[in-house]
């Protein structure tokens, strides 16, 4: 392989894989591959969907390369096609109502800072944390889908808003929206400290 | 009312998407009002707990692994590209025949019935229609509800002739989301949003 792919920025790569340079998309899913797989699992909390789906982006983008105009950047076009896919997929599910789909724990941790606790003080955090996750996952899709990109990949609302389709201020609602329930379900454990 | 403003600004003013102006009076307004002041140290404290929640770590051989799954895929993808091409081309060949024999039937049908006809001929994309309805329903609620829900069961007719038995996946079809506009995309999420009940 080309050693000198990852020199290229995205927008070269693009054109160069649209030509059918397999290399240039290779590099591509590499510097994406991370975040597109954290996202979609913070969204599905199931390792073996996420993989599934993280596959399945980069597949389909693959597949309409060549309809990519470029408006927007590899970047956004890529997230956009992992939330729509991922979110499709959770819908698919919900409506599934026949199909017991265990969502298993993908074991997120507290960071280090819990480490320096008391253990009463870091079981408290541990409980916090997990109620949180549990919060987060009981988020309506498309609030989820915002608190995940703004929160978790740390992209500001316009950002979030291009990869959504939608405007800003709808991004900036949903945020709203979402840190409301969450304060709402998690107020016990909030006060209790 | 005012409280719920001040909490959006506060949700805002978190992830950095607050002017300086309402920064300030949103420090004013926080050291006088108790309840808000505790709502933001409760989504502050949210915020800094999310951001605490780590992924899995996940080795680098899976990435390797995931990589050349992809280009595995690619390369058999590619493989099969010349009979999709062929197909392709056929299809293009017959939707460019059935195009002219429409052309060919309407043409005899406007010289036969000439009289008959109207003086003009509108043809109209599906953006055009679409931004001529809205434009004709203008704010009439009502109207628009009526619209929505005439959309809708005409989606689900078809799908029930096609027999497909499941909805259409918008989102899944790139070429069509892609060349829509904002107003035309929130129209659709809507609808799916109403469809799926979300």
């Amino acid at each position: 392989m080309n050693e000198n792919m990852s020199d290229f920025a995205d927008d070269h790569l693009v054109k160069q894989a649209k030509q059918g340079d397999v290399d240039a998309y290779t590099e591509l899913v590499r510097r994406f591959q991370e975040k597109i797989y954290h996202t979609i699992l913070s969204l599905t909390r199931n390792k073996q969907d996420a993989n599934d789906l993280a596959q399945e982006t980069f597949m389909h983008a693959y597949k309409f390369l060549r309809n990519f105009k470029q408006r927007s950047t590899f970047y956004t076009w890529i997230y956009r096609i992992a939330v729509n896919l991922t979110l499709n997929f959770l819908k698919r599910r919900k409506r599934d109502e026949k199909k017991q789909v265990q969502l298993e724990d993908y074991s997120l941790d507290v960071k280090s800072a819990a480490s320096t606790l008391s253990p009463e003080g870091y079981s408290m955090k541990k409980e916090l944390s997990e109620k949180l996750k549990e919060a987060i996952g009981s988020l309506p899709l498309t609030y989820r889908a915002s608190f995940v990109l703004v929160v978790f990949q740390g992209m500001t609302h316009s950002q979030a808003a291009k990869v959504l389709r939608c405007s800003e201020n709808t991004v900036s609602w949903r945020m709203h929206k979402a840190r409301r329930m969450l304060q709402q379900k998690l107020r016990p454990y909030l006060e209790g400290e | 009312m005012r409280h719920k403003k001040i909490e959006l600004w506060l949700s805002n003013g978190i992830d950095g998407e607050l002017s300086e102006r309402k920064k300030k009076f949103l420090e004013s307004h926080i050291r006088k009002c108790s309840s808000c002041r505790s709502y933001a140290e409760n989504i502050q404290r949210i915020h800094e707990e999310a951001k605490r929640l780590e992924s899995p770590e996940v080795s680098p051989v899976y990435w390797e692994e995931f990589t050349s799954r992809i280009r595995k895929e690619i390369y058999s993808v590619k493989k099969e590209k010349p009979q999709g091409k062929a197909l392709l081309l056929r299809w293009k060949w017959a939707w460019a025949g059935a195009a002219l024999s429409f052309v060919i039937v309407t043409g005899l049908f406007l010289y036969l019935t000439q009289n008959k006809t109207p003086q003009e001929l509108y043809v109209f994309s599906f953006e055009s229609s679409l931004a001529r309805i809205y434009q004709e329903i203008g704010s009439d609620q009502e109207l628009e509800e009526l619209f929505n829900s005439v959309i809708s069961a005409s989606i689900g007719e078809n799908l029930e002739d096609s027999g497909w038995g499941e909805r259409p996946d918008f989102y899944e079809n790139l070429i069509l989301w892609e060349d829509l506009t904002e107003e035309e995309m929130r129209f659709l999420e809507s609808e799916i949003k109403k469809n799926n009940k979300l």
